[in-house]
């Protein structure tokens, strides 16, 4: 078991960000990076690291946390903008042999440093406040229409679920294959590259053994159950819209133009 | 003096989430070359996490363990000889083979070791032959055995080891009566001949009953009940309490005595049981 958050470990809890509906929040990730990537002025960049923050008190979460969790992709965000720092053109403020640095770079480098901040955190929000099932359920449902154009949505949906179901599973007994294989001496992560990847093929070999054993015990499960794709297949629990779903969809429209208002600010 | 000692061990998942658990609480015991002790308990009481801090998988958040008297995070720079010393077997062994051959998937252990090729193969053989495989077993590729003998296989590739202390999680986990007596029936005679320690955890009482001169009880992740085999096994209620069961011929005794017949329900094995159900017959007749 992981003993620190990592990004996107679901974390049950019952704040308003918890409740509302799978789908709400799907829809509103996205309303969000669609918003990240409209705001041009400092204002209205301003406003989008306040919103992340009041996000984060609504889904009763410490920031502290969220933010740490994201550690690990900060030199790619700080790569991205150093990058536009020297390519965009305009008044140049220094150089130095065939490097210019320019206004317009330092601002497109700032603006995009904290456009992927902001995005990053602001999707990992989802995931902390819901489950991966209901993530999956919601997404179903959101998709729903397009099994009229003979996309096979519950079929897609029924693969998801099963992969979402077994990860926990397969990460657990990789962790019991490394111990097991520690206790008989082995060790990873040390000497050459190639005796790198070697030293794992004790580890991946049963993981793979015991992965199509499942496969084949649950396919056998699932046929005696009588399943036949899901066509028709009714839900145990359906997702319903509450009214905190629509004041949701309302904040968020108001707070998508204003966004917009304070591009001209 | 004792090979392991645990002194004050406490561990705790997810510190710091909501999905926080304390693991182990206050665990102390030691084990001496010899002895065979059995750790039981309900599952999630602790017993898989309590073996992976005796060879050094895990590190206490406060205690300590000892291996021969050097304390294993302060004193000791070669954790990984550790394991060689502590051979562990997980659960469900026979998952874990990888190998295109029993011979060499025995030989991962010791060749880890840094052994010679002479001494590999001597203790390849060695250790099948502890689990009741012939030689003719070295050529033949794992996954085309039994289930039991794939266990056999495996439990032969911590064996090869040689450690001064085994530690067996549910050895006999899904094997049939005649798996589990054979099975239980290597282990002791290895414990005989090499003279190593065997700590054995698992659920199932009538599995201990036999063997085990010891007994610790885990109950959410505290030390219940620690002692010989007898005396934990008088304690019925308490076992009871953590949802566990004493042997089945324990409890014929103790339903005997409940109809008011003098027996002793101290007898956990079959031929104690026997001898005191018989004396009740000469008593009475």
């Amino acid at each position: 078991m992981a003993r620190d958050l990592t990004v996107g470990q679901f974390l049950p809890g019952h704040a308003i960000m918890h409740r509302l509906d799978p789908r709400t929040k799907i829809l509103l990730t996205f309303f969000f990076i669609i918003q990240v990537f409209l705001a041009k002025s400092t204002v209205s960049l301003c406003f989008l690291i306040i919103l992340l923050f009041l996000f984060i008190f609504f889904a009763r979460l410490s920031a502290g946390k969220v933010f740490r969790a994201v550690r690990p992709m900060i030199p790619v965000i700080v790569f991205t903008a150093l990058i536009n720092i020297f390519y965009v053109p305009g008044d140049s403020v220094l150089h130095f042999a065939f490097l210019h640095i320019t206004k317009q770079g330092l601002f497109t480098g700032f603006t995009l440093f904290v456009r992927l901040t902001v995005l990053i955190v602001g999707c990992s929000l989802i995931t902390y406040t819901t489950s991966l099932n209901a993530l999956a359920a919601g997404l179903e449902q959101l998709l729903s229409p397009l099994a009229h154009l003979r996309v096979p949505v519950s079929e897609l949906s029924m693969t998801l679920t099963i992969t979402l179901r077994f990860l926990p599973s397969l990460s657990d007994e990789f962790e019991q294959i490394v111990d097991a294989q520690k206790s008989r001496g082995a060790f990873f992560d040390q000497g050459s590259p190639i005796r790198r990847i070697k030293s794992y093929f004790p580890v991946l070999i049963p993981l793979f053994m015991s992965a199509f054993r499942r496969a084949f015990e649950l396919a056998n499960a699932i046929e005696c159950r009588c399943y036949h794709g899901g066509k028709g297949r009714t839900k145990m629990n359906t997702l319903h819209f509450a009214g905190r779903d629509i004041a949701a969809f309302l904040v968020f429209t108001a707070l998508f133009f204003l966004t917009i208002i304070f591009n001209f600010i | 003096m004792a090979i392991i000692e645990l002194k004050h061990v406490h561990y705790a998942y997810g510190v710091g989430t909501s999905f926080e658990k304390q693991a182990l609480n206050n665990i102390s015991f030691s084990v001496d070359p010899g002895d065979f002790l059995a750790i039981v308990g309900h599952t999630g009481s602790g017993k898989s996490t309590l073996i992976r801090h005796l060879n050094g998988l895990l590190r206490p958040d406060s205690g300590q363990v000892f291996i021969h008297g050097k304390d294993l995070w302060s004193q000791m720079k070669d954790r990984r000889s550790v394991r060689f010393q502590i051979g562990l077997v997980f659960q469900y062994p026979e998952t874990q083979l990888f190998e295109d051959t029993v011979g060499k998937d025995i030989a991962f252990g010791p060749k880890n070791m840094g052994l010679n090729e002479q001494e590999v193969k001597q203790r390849v053989q060695e250790a099948l032959a502890f689990v009741g495989l012939d030689a003719s077993y070295l050529e033949r590729n794992p996954f085309r055995l039994s289930g039991g003998e794939m266990r056999r296989v495996a439990i032969a590739g911590v064996l090869a080891m040689r450690p001064s202390v085994l530690v067996l999680d549910e050895p006999t986990a899904g094997l049939d009566f005649d798996g589990r007596a054979l099975i239980l029936q290597q282990l002791e005679q290895f414990r005989i001949k090499s003279g190593a320690a065997i700590i054995l955890v698992t659920h199932n009482m009538d599995d201990i009953a036999e063997h085990a001169q010891r007994v610790i009880v885990l109950h959410e992740g505290r030390m219940v009940l620690s002692g010989t085999t007898a005396s934990v096994f008088s304690e019925a209620d308490i076992l009871k309490q953590c949802g566990l069961d004493v042997p089945q011929i324990t409890r014929v005794l103790i339903k005997l005595k409940e109809r008011g017949l003098p027996v002793r329900t101290d007898a956990i094995t079959l031929e104690a049981a026997e001898r005191e159900i018989l004396k009740l017959f000469r008593e009475g007749g």
